[in-house]
């Protein structure tokens, strides 16, 4: 999880969301459910070849243990003259979802999968529509600030790397997970395509092998693609939608780039109103209604 | 893991060969006019043996020559007490003013730091891995604190990850996996010409008479069987290994007695593959069986400090004896045998941190061999 300051929304509501967030998800890693919900702590670096403006950015307080890595840590990298060490969350969503989607079935939610081409298919069925469409919302909703940012990721078999590894370009990140390490990244602003681009897959392998020189020895065992939703602010907020002569409650919740989805998963709960009880580990609320995102999603395997 | 394909040396035959040789009374053959050569026989298969080996190897082969390096042990890996531990470098927590080992410990850490920017480091079974000690109550800072990587107290949050501990150290440090650096060690020196004899030696005269000029005693727990030692007793250790591939970080719990017997609190330790669940350190107990008992101890304490375990799959239980002394003991002795004397380096006791100190130690015995070389006469000095 990392975080970026979005430009219009109030410092202090992005923090309560990003530190929602990530009490919740922290709370899930130190719990027996960790291995099945697939959260875990991790610790490691994030490294800038320059010293950067901000070397204490908003979420220092949110992680776990930060502080600025010593020379002696920096040694490891020299091409790098800056870097801060901290525990954070992985969050894996291959694992992470179906244990969301099997809770929410076991409180009573019901789940359709189908594409949902206008909010007028939902409006005589539904007393609320939650809009989580993410690139979809473009379409859906007919929103022209959402636009791609392509990310194209390997997984490689290296079991013995422990600590994640990010450059603070945001451009090339090594990540252990469960059962293997992804290894990435590209940040294509505008760029929808969803097919493997070998010439990416070269370039991440030549950053990667950089900073991690062990990665030689690692076997790649597949390459990814996805479209970050990106919006220049997420977009949270009510709105009544007229649809066939009713008045339809719709919160919106999309937009926060696809690497920093995972930090407003818990937070804008709050912002939906009394109408909604909140949904999460332990409480046993359900929420009675299809939700209105699935099928409408664009992040697609290769 | 990483497997050895070498050969072990079948025993002498007694064989003559061609050539103007003289044949020692074991049947292998000195060869006439080279006076500098020096024999050198190791007892012992684990890490202190090999890297001991390796060291004077590299010390001195171009200098003494032949160099002939020959190691002599009953188990090799991957059934040496080394192979079963989880290999985290950390030493205990305190040296109790045995300031050389702090200092041998340091070489054996910045030895481990410089590997890992080769590939190589995957080969050896090198790696970084982060973790917590956890304490019930405030203590010194420990005599690694600037050994490590990064090292810091607890924050707060910290220690509401762990109730029942009020304090404690993170910090980086590198693993060393015997599984994988030992077979490594094993195919560097035989590639080196240095031969392995898979027998059990009775006593060093055995091999002085056999023509070795110096012996390595390298016998960690048994070397009592060499020579009795009041001071070496077992520290026995049992250990769990699960599958728990979301663990990445090691964690070791601390109630330091004023005896400051370690490891007999719960530790987890993944590795590359497999989790090492711990422990117990029972001091004289000579057993290498698995008790039930402690398995149900050392796992529940284990799930108490992390629940998640709960879910992950138990592989297998190991039990080995850490080689325990009240200091490592690496010194030279000549012992007289008869008309004889017998050059012996003694280079054991290493307890719960030998692969953690073993570098350091390695390049001791060396030094202390090249006091031998000196002695003998068989230094460069000796070819003017």
């Amino acid at each position: 999880m990392f975080a970026a300051q979005f430009p219009d929304i109030p410092l202090e509501r992005q923090r309560r969301w990003f530190k929602e967030s990530f009490d919740h998800l922290s709370a899930i890693a130190q719990s027996e459910y960790a291995s099945e919900a697939g959260v875990l702590l991790s610790s490691g670096w994030q490294i800038f070849k320059e010293v950067p403006a901000n070397k204490k950015p908003f979420w220092t307080d949110f992680v776990i243990g930060f502080r600025f890595m010593t020379d002696h840590e920096l040694k490891r990298f020299p091409d790098h003259r800056f870097g801060q060490a901290f525990t954070t969350i992985k969050c894996e969503c291959s694992s992470y979802l179906p244990w969301l989607e099997k809770r929410f079935r076991k409180a009573g939610g019901q789940v359709e999968q189908r594409k949902v081409h206008s909010l007028q298919e939902l409006s005589t069925s539904y007393d609320i529509i939650v809009n989580c469409s993410g690139l979809g919302s473009k379409t859906l909703v007919g929103d022209p600030e959402v636009y791609s940012v392509r990310g194209q990721v390997l997984k490689v078999e290296a079991p013995w790397l422990k600590h994640f590894i990010r450059d603070g370009d945001g451009k090339t990140c090594i990540y252990p997970g469960v059962h293997s390490v992804t290894i990435g990244g590209t940040r294509q602003e505008g760029d929808w395509r969803t097919h493997v681009d070998e010439g990416d897959t070269k370039s991440i392998l030549e950053r990667c092998k950089r900073l991690e020189p062990s990665l030689r020895k690692a076997k790649v065992l597949s390459e990814w693609v996805g479209l970050r939703p990106s919006r220049r602010n997420p977009r949270v907020e009510r709105e009544v939608v007229v649809l066939q002569g009713r008045r339809v409650p719709v919160v919106h919740n999309y937009g926060p780039e696809g690497g920093e989805g995972g930090g407003c998963a818990a937070g804008p709960q709050g912002a939906r109103g009394p109408q909604l009880r909140p949904w999460g580990v332990g409480s046993d609320a359900g929420l009675g209604y299809g939700p209105g995102c699935t099928g409408a999603g664009q992040a697609v395997s290769s | 893991m990483y497997i050895w394909h070498g050969a072990f040396q079948s025993p002498p035959t007694g064989h003559v060969t061609a050539g103007a040789e003289n044949r020692r009374p074991d049947g292998t053959v000195h060869l006439a006019g080279q006076s500098a050569d020096m024999r050198v026989a190791v007892i012992g298969a684990g890490v202190i043996g090999l890297s001991t080996a390796q060291c004077i190897y590299e010390q001195f082969h171009s200098t003494v020559s032949p160099l002939t390096i020959e190691v002599y042990a009953d188990n090799f890996t991957p059934l040496t007490t080394s192979d079963g531990a989880a290999g985290l470098w950390q030493p205990y927590l305190y040296d109790k003013g045995n300031v050389q080992e702090t200092k041998w410990n340091k070489e054996t850490f910045d030895y481990l730091l410089s590997i890992l920017k080769s590939p190589e480091s995957v080969k050896m079974g090198i790696f970084l891995q982060s973790g917590y000690n956890i304490c019930t109550k405030p203590l010194p800072d420990p005599s690694f604190k600037d050994i490590v990587l990064g090292f810091r107290c607890l924050t707060d949050r910290e220690l509401q990850m762990f109730p029942g501990y009020s304090y404690g150290w993170f910090n980086t440090a590198i693993m060393l996996e015997g599984k994988t650096y030992l077979p490594w060690l094993m195919d560097w020196l035989h590639e080196k010409g240095v031969k392995f004899h898979h027998r059990k030696i009775e006593s060093f005269k055995e091999l002085a008479d056999g023509g070795a000029d110096v012996i390595i005693n390298c016998t960690g727990m048994r070397s009592g069987e060499l020579q009795p030692d009041p001071e070496l007793k077992p520290g026995r250790g049992q250990i769990v290994k699960v599958d728990a591939p979301w663990l990445k970080h090691w964690m070791i719990a601390h109630d330091y007695k004023s005896d400051g017997s370690p490891y007999n609190k719960p530790y987890i330790i993944p590795g590359s593959h497999l989790v090492t669940v711990g422990g117990t350190f029972q001091v004289g107990n000579w057993s290498e069986k698995n008790s039930s008992i402690d398995h149900k101890n050392i796992w529940n304490n284990a799930c108490k400090l992390e629940p998640s375990l709960k879910h992950a799959r138990i592989v297998e239980d190991w039990t080995g004896l850490r080689p325990a002394r009240s200091k490592v003991r690496l010194e030279r002795e000549t012992i007289q045998s008869g008309s004889t004397t017998i050059e012996v380096i003694h280079n054991y006791g290493h307890g719960g941190f030998g692969l953690t100190i073993h570098r350091g130690c390695a390049k001791e015995a060396a030094r202390l061999f090249g006091q031998i070389v000196e002695q003998k006469g068989k230094g460069p000095r000796a070819r003017l």
